[in-house]
């Protein structure tokens, strides 16, 4: 009996002890508290980093810095300007005789891709290989190949002979079987490449379009356009242990994907081979500090004199950790365990007054960057739909406007974000050539009298439909069943509801609502829109009429229709910013004005927060990846983390003690009875 | 027919089908003297039970038509059916957004209320009256708990002493679905039966209930067994009594103290797993579940806002509370062993 | 014995056979190639990649009946596959479906071995303890937060778990995972500690229960007669007599181990089995969701077998028929 006591008591005592070592909430080993790490949150696992094929902003973040990429934007400067990365200079467009236009890149000389097994492939050591333009027609080849499945063919299908090659490609797979197992490279050389783009030499690199397509360049600066070495493409392919090329990239960027645990975390660490660090004397444009920027980058600590300059990278290692929710990250980022975030709108009031940080937050050192998206959000009608499209003529028209002028976007944003958020006006957003900072639109002020007057004209006084004499029946189609977003849905319900309008949310998953669009079975919808590069075209399109969903499935999920916006829009597209184009914008705004198949609500405005050991930030809204630019001061951020995460032990010590108090009299009473 | 229609009908058949109930429960000596003992040993845990229930049923009744939308409401919500319940508060109680219990002001940003210290337990993130969010949760959760327990007993009884009694074949058959069943995860069950139905109420309840039957079936099968063998129940037939009049007469009533057992088990089991359901999106729209669920972000803020979470959560730990606590003396009170001694 | 469990065996076989048919009914009622595949790949590609992904995965077959090739319809293919466990690649990101269930049963394991283990030491023993003090404050006030434990949401337990050992008293990080073993434990602190309080009160009842009727035995009444301490009465007698229920309740959990609990795993980002499984099913991943069922109902299967065997080993008088 004595023994079993003893035994009982050691294993509470261990257990006891085994509790307290765990009790702290730092995720991190204790080694890395000295390294120069910047910890992000990723809301989803990455699925491919192939950048032939990722297209979403989680996985952009790693492919941002593993590819490098021929031109780059300027960190600081604003409106966004291109810089050059991998090319000598930013080349200019060249018109050639016939309509067709050229562009030229210089490459430099020496830059190297990261070390890797795959160059053992073609002969190399697995030290190095340099960079050769070769790659570029590679990876330009790799978009135009349909087993691929590129998600931008489309666009590059303006180069020449791009679809002419992927025919070809293809008659020659589906010829031969045995074709298709040749290595890559010799099968895109058999099948002769692309005609528009040409390799000169190893270091010069010529594209030619079929048509004018200004905004060219900007595709130069994302992952698709990267050189990628044909041995990485050849030799990760999955088979006998090795991973897939879409979970092992290879680049000539500042960082290397060093660890992929798709559920749990992605680990970047530099990459020695970087041509910034192998050859600082180039002094590199995208590869030094920037020296000069927005008049107010100076004050906001961005050109601090021990960075300018400087070559790029700063930190060691990037970490990601996927987090599927929210508050978890917010709260991590409190306790110092991520040096970055947004703020969710929950906490929002104690880290903001006024606009400006709150005492609190600022005397943890925390910095605050505020920034306009360069996206808009709205609800869109679906213009095919025969109460409130098109086929309803006039009164269609007339209950679009009505419902628009009881949207209060302002509210919105006061309830569901703080406050964040520049009511919408038009689909463009601050920052973009055509946006007008006093265009006030006459439908998009709050409203009810005008709006009921409207719908009387239209024919449904008090929202009564007079063909039931019920309410309106109105459905209002969205992708998403999780209570959060329900309560954001029911707020524009309620608006309608005033007018006397009868709308119901058909709330369905994500995946059938996707089912619903294909079908052109929805009727009103809210959707967002987030730039791919800064020009009016990236928002406009989404009203043209040949990429109207129920034509082409295109992005018009609204199906506007309008021949005169139709033919602005191909005018405005290729013109020249100036006088010219922005007249083609604002009648191209008067237009929706009137029509209504959006009622625009708000460009998100972003708040981001980041530690006061973090230095050199500066959000970029175009999901630049800005990790080559920042850096962080370990030490402090050490000292601050152990500082905020002191454990609160008491309530246990207390718990038990209470917890022996109740019951040790009845064990006291139960055992003196029995005597 | 209109929904609100049904729920009439059907809160009519429910309180005819109690008063038939507590008629037959009267004329039975065995039954009336449990309840008695129930009602003895637990009249608190009763009584919380019946007002939830009362609740339930007044926001059951509803019709359309009658009041005034009054100065900020919407002429559309005199268009919808509304319940007893709903007709106690005034339409236009909304406020703009949250505001504390009994509060005179907006909780965030200081504006003055509407209808200032009208609201005894708050606003949500819309402005509703969280008093009147619960109070209609009370009928979801009862419909949750209440309809699929009629949907899981019944079937489980079908089965379970169809396979009891006829064994072979049958009882191959049944024991071939129910191991089906069980084998496959709960919860993935529900979300693809969800998915597939529609994620109205009556379907969640089916759902539920499809996933819940193979536990009780199982115990049912089990007695049959039992019962089938006993002396008085061989006697009858060899007497040739038909087989349904044997299994009504002798082999169901001896499963009813079961049934009963097993409806107050599932009704709490039900009600708490519905808040689950609601986390993953596929709950029925204005339970506590969902109000729970909501409440997630609502403790994340600062200062945090609790009335959300403490309304629902306390309304659920309430009825459960009470459910679990009847259901024990339920168990007791019908324990074979006292019923024989009390008869 | 041998038979018996030959028949249990064969009868196993058809269950799981019923289950696959079952899992593939309610998948394709519900999700169809087209979406899996606008999952696969992203929302902004154009149909013909889309189209690419569903030949490329070969869902573009017929579901059940093919006029061409009477076999080769997705129903035949997916038994097939299944029952020769050549689980393929997953439909979200292309992953080996083994190299995933390698990776995810650690974590797995490594919540739910401890969850359970503890769970039973503890309720076992805080039962044990209640029964024998029946009758006291001790053991009312014991039945009294059983059923007060018992009346909460598992959803309200973690929530406020997150919420007051996460974030208010900060004793552990309020999710994420990291295996290596300086830090492991801090990451199971949390979703232990919840499920542990989420399970108690139904098995401490239970326990309770069982031990109280097997304390009333006659024989537990002649040991303590003999003059046997209190404590190895309850330990040796008590507890090994009542082992057949306990049994049960252990043996039938044992599965759900390596399944791992799907709602504990999500809300605090572990990378298990469980998880896994969610993801799957929002993420319309047909394939993964084939064999964590295909594996879970195997387990669940063998698991009734193992039970049924076990009696006998612990209980002379059951045999078997």
């Amino acid at each position: 009996m004595a023994r079993g006591g003893s035994v009982a008591r050691l294993a509470a005592a261990a257990l006891g002890l085994l509790l307290l070592s765990a009790c702290t909430n730092n995720p991190y080993p204790d080694a890395d508290d000295a390294a120069r790490i910047f910890y992000r949150p990723l809301s989803e696992p990455p699925k491919s980093l192939d950048p032939a094929v990722s297209y979403n902003f989680s996985e952009h973040q790693i492919t941002g810095v593993v590819y490098a990429t021929l031109l780059d934007y300027h960190y600081l400067d604003r409106p966004y300007r291109l810089i050059p990365g991998l090319a000598r200079e930013v080349p200019h467009a060249q018109v050639l005789p016939d309509g067709r236009v050229a562009y030229r890149f210089r490459l430099r000389e020496g830059a190297l891709y990261q070390g890797d097994p795959a160059f053992a492939l073609g002969g190399a050591s697995a030290s190095a290989r340099e960079v050769v333009a070769g790659d570029l027609a590679f990876q330009l080849m790799r978009i135009a190949d349909p087993a691929v499945g590129s998600p931008v063919i489309a666009t590059f299908a303006k180069i020449e002979g791009l679809r002419e090659f992927s025919q070809r490609l293809e008659a020659l797979r589906e010829g031969d079987p045995e074709f298709a197992r040749r290595r890559i490279d010799e099968q895109y050389a058999a099948a002769g490449g692309i005609a528009g783009v040409k390799v000169p030499d190893p270091h010069t690199f010529e594209i030619v379009l079929s048509e004018p397509y200004p905004l060219l360049l900007y595709w130069f600066t994302m992952p698709f356009t990267a050189p990628v070495p044909w041995e990485a493409v050849a030799y990760w392919d999955g088979e006998e242990g090795r991973a897939f090329f879409k979970d092992h990239p290879v680049g000539a960027g500042p960082f290397r994907l060093t660890k992929l645990e798709p559920q749990s975390r992605v680990v970047l660490e530099r990459n020695p081979n970087w041509y910034g660090l192998l050859h600082p004397e180039w002094r590199a444009p995208a590869a030094v500090y920037p020296t000069q920027g927005e008049p107010g980058d100076a004050a906001l600590g961005r050109l601090d004199p021990a960075y300018v300059g400087r070559a790029l990278p700063f930190l060691d290692r990037v970490e990601f950790r996927i987090e599927k929710e929210d508050i978890p990250i917010f709260n991590k980022f409190l306790q110092g365990y991520y040096d970055s975030s947004g703020i969710v709108q929950e906490s929002f009031d104690k880290i903001v007054h006024e606009g400006g940080l709150s005492p609190e937050m600022a005397a943890r050192g925390m910095q605050l960057e505020k920034t306009v998206d360069p996206d808009v959000y709205y609800i869109g009608f679906n213009m095919d739909d025969p109460v409130v499209g098109t086929p309803a003529g006039e009164q269609g028209r007339k209950l679009r406007q009505a419902m628009s002028l009881v949207v209060d976007s302002r509210e919105y944003a006061r309830v569901f974000n703080n406050g964040r958020g520049v009511p919408a006006q038009s689909p463009l957003p601050p920052g973009i050539f055509g946006y007008q900072a006093d265009y006030q639109n006459p439908f998009r002020r709050v409203d009810l009298e005008r709006a009921k007057q409207l719908l009387d004209e239209a024919g449904y006084a008090k929202g009564i439909d007079p063909a039931t004499g019920k309410p309106l029946r109105l459905s209002f189609d969205i992708g998403d069943t999780s209570t959060r977003g329900r309560v954001r849905f029911q707020f524009f319900v309620n608006a309608w509801n005033r007018l006397g309008l009868d709308v119901e949310i058909a709330a369905t998953t994500y995946n059938q609502f996707q089912e619903k669009v294909r079908k052109n079975a929805y009727q009103i919808f809210m959707w967002g829109w987030v730039a791919d590069y800064p020009d009016p075209e990236n928002f406009l399109f989404l009203l043209w009429g040949p990429l109207a969903n129920s034509k082409s499935h295109g992005s018009n999920t609204a199906n506007f229709s309008n021949p005169r916006y139709d033919e602005l829009f191909v005018k405005m597209k290729n013109a020249e910013n100036g006088e010219p184009r922005l007249a083609m914008i604002r009648e191209m705004r008067a237009l929706l004005e009137r029509e209504r198949p959006w009622i625009e609500l708000f460009h998100r405005e972003n708040y981001t927060l980041f530690h006061g050991w973090v230095h050199n930030v500066k959000p970029a809204g175009l999901s630049l990846p800005t990790a080559r630019y920042v850096d962080i001061d370990p030490e402090l951020r050490s000292r601050q983390r152990a500082e905020w995460n002191q454990p609160v032990l008491w309530p246990a010590f207390a718990l038990v003690a209470l917890g022996i108090a109740v019951i040790a009299p009845g064990i006291v009473t139960f055992l003196r009875e029995r005597q | 027919m209109e929904a609100h229609v049904v729920s009439n009908l059907v809160v009519a058949l429910l309180l005819a089908g109690a008063a038939a109930l507590a008629i037959g429960v009267r004329r039975n000596d065995l039954w009336r003297a449990s309840a008695v003992e129930l009602a003895r040993r637990r009249p608190i845990a009763l009584g919380v039970v019946g007002v939830y229930l009362a609740v339930a049923l007044l926001d059951s009744v509803s019709w359309v038509g009658g009041g005034d939308a009054g100065a900020g409401g919407n002429a559309l919500d005199l268009h919808r059916p509304r319940s007893l319940i709903d007709r106690a508060f005034p339409l236009d109680l909304d406020e703009k957004s949250y505001s504390a219990p009994l509060a005179s002001v907006e909780f965030y940003g200081g504006a003055p209320l509407d209808h200032p210290g009208r609201h005894l337990l708050g606003t949500d993130i819309l402005g509703r009256d969280v008093l009147h969010l619960t109070l209609e949760g009370t009928r979801v959760a009862l419909l949750v708990g209440g309809f699929t327990s009629l949907i899981v007993i019944p079937l489980a009884l079908l089965v379970g002493v169809s396979a009891g009694y006829f064994g072979r074949r049958i009882d191959d058959v049944a024991f071939f679905v129910m191991s089906t069943l069980a084998s496959i995860p709960n919860l993935l069950l529900l979300i693809a039966l969800i998915m597939a139905m529609g994620r109205g109420a009556v379907q969640v309840c089916v759902a539920m209930g499809v996933t819940s039957w193979v536990g009780f079936c199982r115990i049912v099968r089990g007695e049959t067994l039992k019962l089938r063998e006993l002396d008085y129940v061989q006697a009858a037939r060899a007497l040739g009594v038909s087989e349904p009049r044997l299994i009504w007469r002798h082999i169901l009533p001896n499963l009813m103290h079961l049934v009963v057992i097993t409806f107050v088990l599932l009704f709490s089991g039900l009600v708490l797993f519905e808040a689950i359901l609601s986390y993953l999106g596929i709950g029925i729209d204005g339970s506590w579940g969902q109000m729970i669920d909501q409440a997630r972000d609502e403790l994340a803020r600062d200062p945090i806002i609790w009335w959300n979470l403490a309304a629902a959560s306390s309304a659920l730990f309430a009825l459960i509370l009470a459910v679990n606590f009847v259901g024990d003396a339920v168990r007791d009170v019908l324990d074979p062993r006292t019923l024989r001694e009390r008869q | 014995m041998f038979a018996f469990v030959v028949r249990r065996a064969a009868y196993g076989f058809l269950t799981l056979l019923g289950v696959l048919l079952l899992l593939f009914a309610l998948f394709f009622l519900y999700a169809s190639p087209h979406e899996m595949a606008r999952r696969a790949v992203g929302e902004k590609a154009p149909p013909e990649v889309l189209e690419q992904w569903i030949a490329n995965h070969g869902y573009d077959k017929p579901k059940l009946w093919n006029p061409e090739h009477p076999l080769d319809t997705l129903l035949v293919d997916h038994f097939r596959r299944t029952l020769s466990f050549d689980f393929g690649r997953s439909d979200a990101d292309g992953t080996p479906i083994t190299q995933r269930l390698r990776e995810g049963m650690g974590p797995s394991l490594a919540l739910a071995i401890p969850s359970f283990v503890l769970g039973l030491l503890f309720s076992v023993a805080l039962g044990l303890f209640v029964a024998y003090f029946r009758e006291t404050y001790i053991d009312r006030m014991g039945v009294v937060l059983c059923v007060l434990t018992m009346s909460i949401s598992t959803l309200l337990y973690i929530i406020g778990g997150q919420f007051l050992l996460g974030k208010l008293l900060r004793w552990f990080p309020i999710s994420g995972f990291d295996a290596s073993p300086s830090v492991i434990v801090r990451f199971l602190m949390l979703p232990l500690l919840v499920s542990l309080a989420d399970g108690v009160g139904g098995s401490v009842r239970f326990y309770r229960t069982v031990f109280i009727e097997e304390g009333s035995r006659d024989y537990v009444r002649t040991a303590r007669a003999k003059g046997c301490g209190d404590l190895r009465v309850m330990t040796h007698h008590v507890l090994r007599n009542a082992l057949i229920p306990i049994l049960t309740r252990v043996v039938v959990a044992i599965p759900f181990l390596f399944t791992g609990s799907l709602l504990l795993e999500s809300f605090f980002g572990i990378p298990g089995l469980g998880s896994m499984t969610v993801d799957a099913i929002h993420g319309n991943d047909f394939a993964t969701l084939r064999a964590m069922v295909f594996i879970g109902s195997l387990l669940f299967i063998g698991a009734q077998i193992a039970t049924d065997v076990s009696y006998t080993l612990v209980d002379p008088r059951v045999r078997l028929e």
